[in-house]
């Protein structure tokens, strides 16, 4: 793969030392034009960060496959909706059994617009049906965002938004379900 | 500073210029199954960047859709990634069915061993009447229910100890040596992978079950022990998630038996392993079981037992079969050996033991068969003479495996 990237696992001592990086697992930091180059590079980071994450896990394999299902969505929304250039920055927690990912993204302002719209979405009550009745009778342009949505409402995913005035990156973080010992939710 | 332009994923017409293109390494067959059914096939990955590149599958979905009759099978039990954008146009083409074909019902068959399939289609289930979903290994595996079983597991594990006692000589014979990437396909409870990683200490281990609790036992024991390099995966033999050609040894012992369908089995193994490695297999072939005295209520007993368990689809006689089954399989430079454990090479109480498990079987087996009571009565009396003649001071008795193995060839035709 192509893209400048540095993969890092967290040494236990920072961890120990810092709060910030309490529960660490694995940070990736990339260009969003080399991200941009390829589509598949959403497959391919879902996939082996997936499986960075999952390798202590009880079924590494079954939870990589998981893992890479949230993963990968949640890139794929990025691939669509970025700056043209900067740094993205992905980063893998576990606390208290869940895994949290967390991913900071340059944006626009139109791009800002989408992201709080989404989470908007994933907030509102009963979404379970919202998704259920956008299936059967989808509105035009929503297909990207239903992604983000069946996260939440099918698999259990919490989304939540942070940004901070004046700079034009967002980050998402992405609290995933907990997983059993085989790699299910 | 610019911005994306990056079409959605329902944006008409393919990726604008510049944007590079998709990644689907994807499979899609269409086989007729029936009068009634017909079924389409898709595998791999599908993580398409727009709906138009799902242009294939909705076009072969569709063709197969105005032919069907009765119910169309919609088979991805073997698709390991989907996106949203393909699920998307999945929930699409069901309700182009639903409007065009209401009287078309539409079956998705899942795998349990994919973790995000059967809650991801059953939002889809839930909202057309004619969508059903089958998750398909389910009926694969008749025999799990009975190897659950607490006294099954404690058998198993006494079983394995006899087995490898004679096993362990004759693998290097069959090419296990350390260093090797090597797969135990329905390891079980796990005790051959931690005795290989003892005695063979292989570079990666990885063991393949379907059975949740044999598997959380096998992880247990890893655990306990502080053991490095095994890994326990929950798999279906039958469509195994591994990659192609990625094991050098890949061993299936005493489970091809207990399937009713093991080329399906052999298949996987011999995909997964890397040309130049070997399959290595053992099944029992208890129509040569040996005890005397009372040789023959107890050849009686094991007849009817071997009818029984083929009621249920399983052959216990299956060992004398291996040097077809591999070479069926595709597999050179089959070696063959027999492993017999009898009572005075082994502990007689642990093979009796074994013996003692199989008049169980044998009767959920029959219960399930609808044996008759005469037939029950043959099988606890030969196979009750066949424990007496193992206790006994002067019986000898053997209980008879075929260890089995084969290379995968370099070039296949």
């Amino acid at each position: 793969m192509s893209i400048v990237k540095t993969v890092s696992p967290a040494p236990p001592q920072e961890a120990e030392a810092s709060p910030i990086r309490l529960g660490m697992i694995v940070s990736a930091r990339f260009s969003v034009s080399g991200f941009a180059r390829q589509w598949a590079h959403c497959h391919l980071l879902a996939n082996y960060l997936g499986r960075y994450v999952s390798a202590n896990e009880g079924d590494p394999e079954r939870h990589a496959t998981m893992l890479s299902t949230f993963v990968n969505e949640l890139l794929e929304i990025v691939y669509r909706n970025h700056a043209g250039d900067g740094q993205i920055e992905l980063t893998f927690r576990k606390k208290n059994g869940r895994v949290l990912l967390q991913a900071t993204v340059p944006i626009s302002e139109s791009q800002r617009m989408f992201y709080r719209m989404a989470v908007q979405l994933v907030g509102q009550p009963d979404l379970k049906t919202w998704y259920r009745a956008r299936l059967e009778d989808p509105a035009e342009g929503e297909d990207t965002m239903l992604g983000l949505l069946e996260l939440v409402a099918v698999y259990g995913c919490n989304v939540a938004m942070t940004e901070n005035a004046g700079e034009s990156r967002v980050t998402l973080s992405l609290h995933l379900p907990e997983f059993d010992d085989m790699g299910e939710v | 500073m610019s911005n994306s332009v990056v079409p959605s994923s329902s944006s008409g017409g393919a990726p604008s210029s510049g944007v590079p293109p998709s990644y689907m390494p994807m499979a899609l067959n269409m086989r007729l199954t029936g009068e009634d059914e017909q079924e389409v096939t898709l595998t791999g990955t599908l993580r398409p960047f727009v709906a138009e590149e799902m242009a294939q599958v909705r076009t072969s979905l569709e063709q197969a859709a105005k032919t069907a009759k009765g119910t169309l099978c919609v088979n991805l039990k073997r698709l390991k990634y989907m996106n949203n954008v393909a699920f998307l146009e999945l929930n699409r083409f069901v309700r182009w069915v639903a409007r065009t074909r209401p009287d078309l019902r539409i079956k998705f068959i899942l795998s349990s061993v994919i973790p995000w399939a059967i809650r991801k289609f059953q939002v889809i289930a839930e909202l057309y009447p004619a969508v059903s979903i089958e998750v398909y290994d389910k009926a694969f595996y008749p025999v799990q229910p009975v190897i659950e079983d607490d006294e099954f597991i404690t058998v198993l594990r006494t079983q394995e100890k006899l087995i490898w006692a004679h096993e362990q000589e004759i693998l290097p014979q069959h090419g296990l040596r350390p260093g090797l990437r090597v797969a135990d396909i329905c390891c079980g409870l796990g005790d051959f992978a931690i005795l290989l990683q003892r005695d063979f200490r292989p570079e990666y281990l990885v063991g393949v079950d379907h059975s949740k609790p044999l598997l959380r036992y096998a992880r247990q024991v890893v655990s306990d022990f502080g053991l490095e390099n095994i890994e326990y995966q929950y798999g279906d033999a039958a469509a195994l998630l591994l990659a192609d050609n990625s094991f050098d040894f890949v061993s299936c012992r005493l489970s091809l038996q207990v399937f009713p369908e093991p080329d399906r089995i052999v298949h996987e193994l011999v995909r997964i392993t890397r040309p130049g490695g070997r399959v290595y297999i053992t099944n029992e072939m208890l129509s040569s079981v040996v005890g005397y005295p009372q040789q023959e209520a107890i050849r009686k007993g094991y007849e009817r037992f071997l009818e029984v368990c083929r009621h249920g689809g399983v052959d216990l006689d299956m060992g004398p079969k291996a040097r077809e089954v591999l070479a069926n399989g595709g597999l050179e430079d089959v070696k063959i050996s027999q492993i017999n454990v009898t009572n005075t090479n082994s502990d007689a109480h642990d093979l009796a033991r074994v013996v003692e498990l199989w008049i169980r079987v044998a009767w959920q087996f029959g219960a399930a068969a609808g044996a008759n009571p005469e037939m029950h009565k043959d099988i606890e009396t030969g196979l009750r003479a066949h424990i007496d003649t193992i206790l006994s001071d002067r019986g000898y008795a053997v209980w008879p495996i075929i260890a089995a193995s084969g290379r995968k060839p370099f070039r296949t035709t």
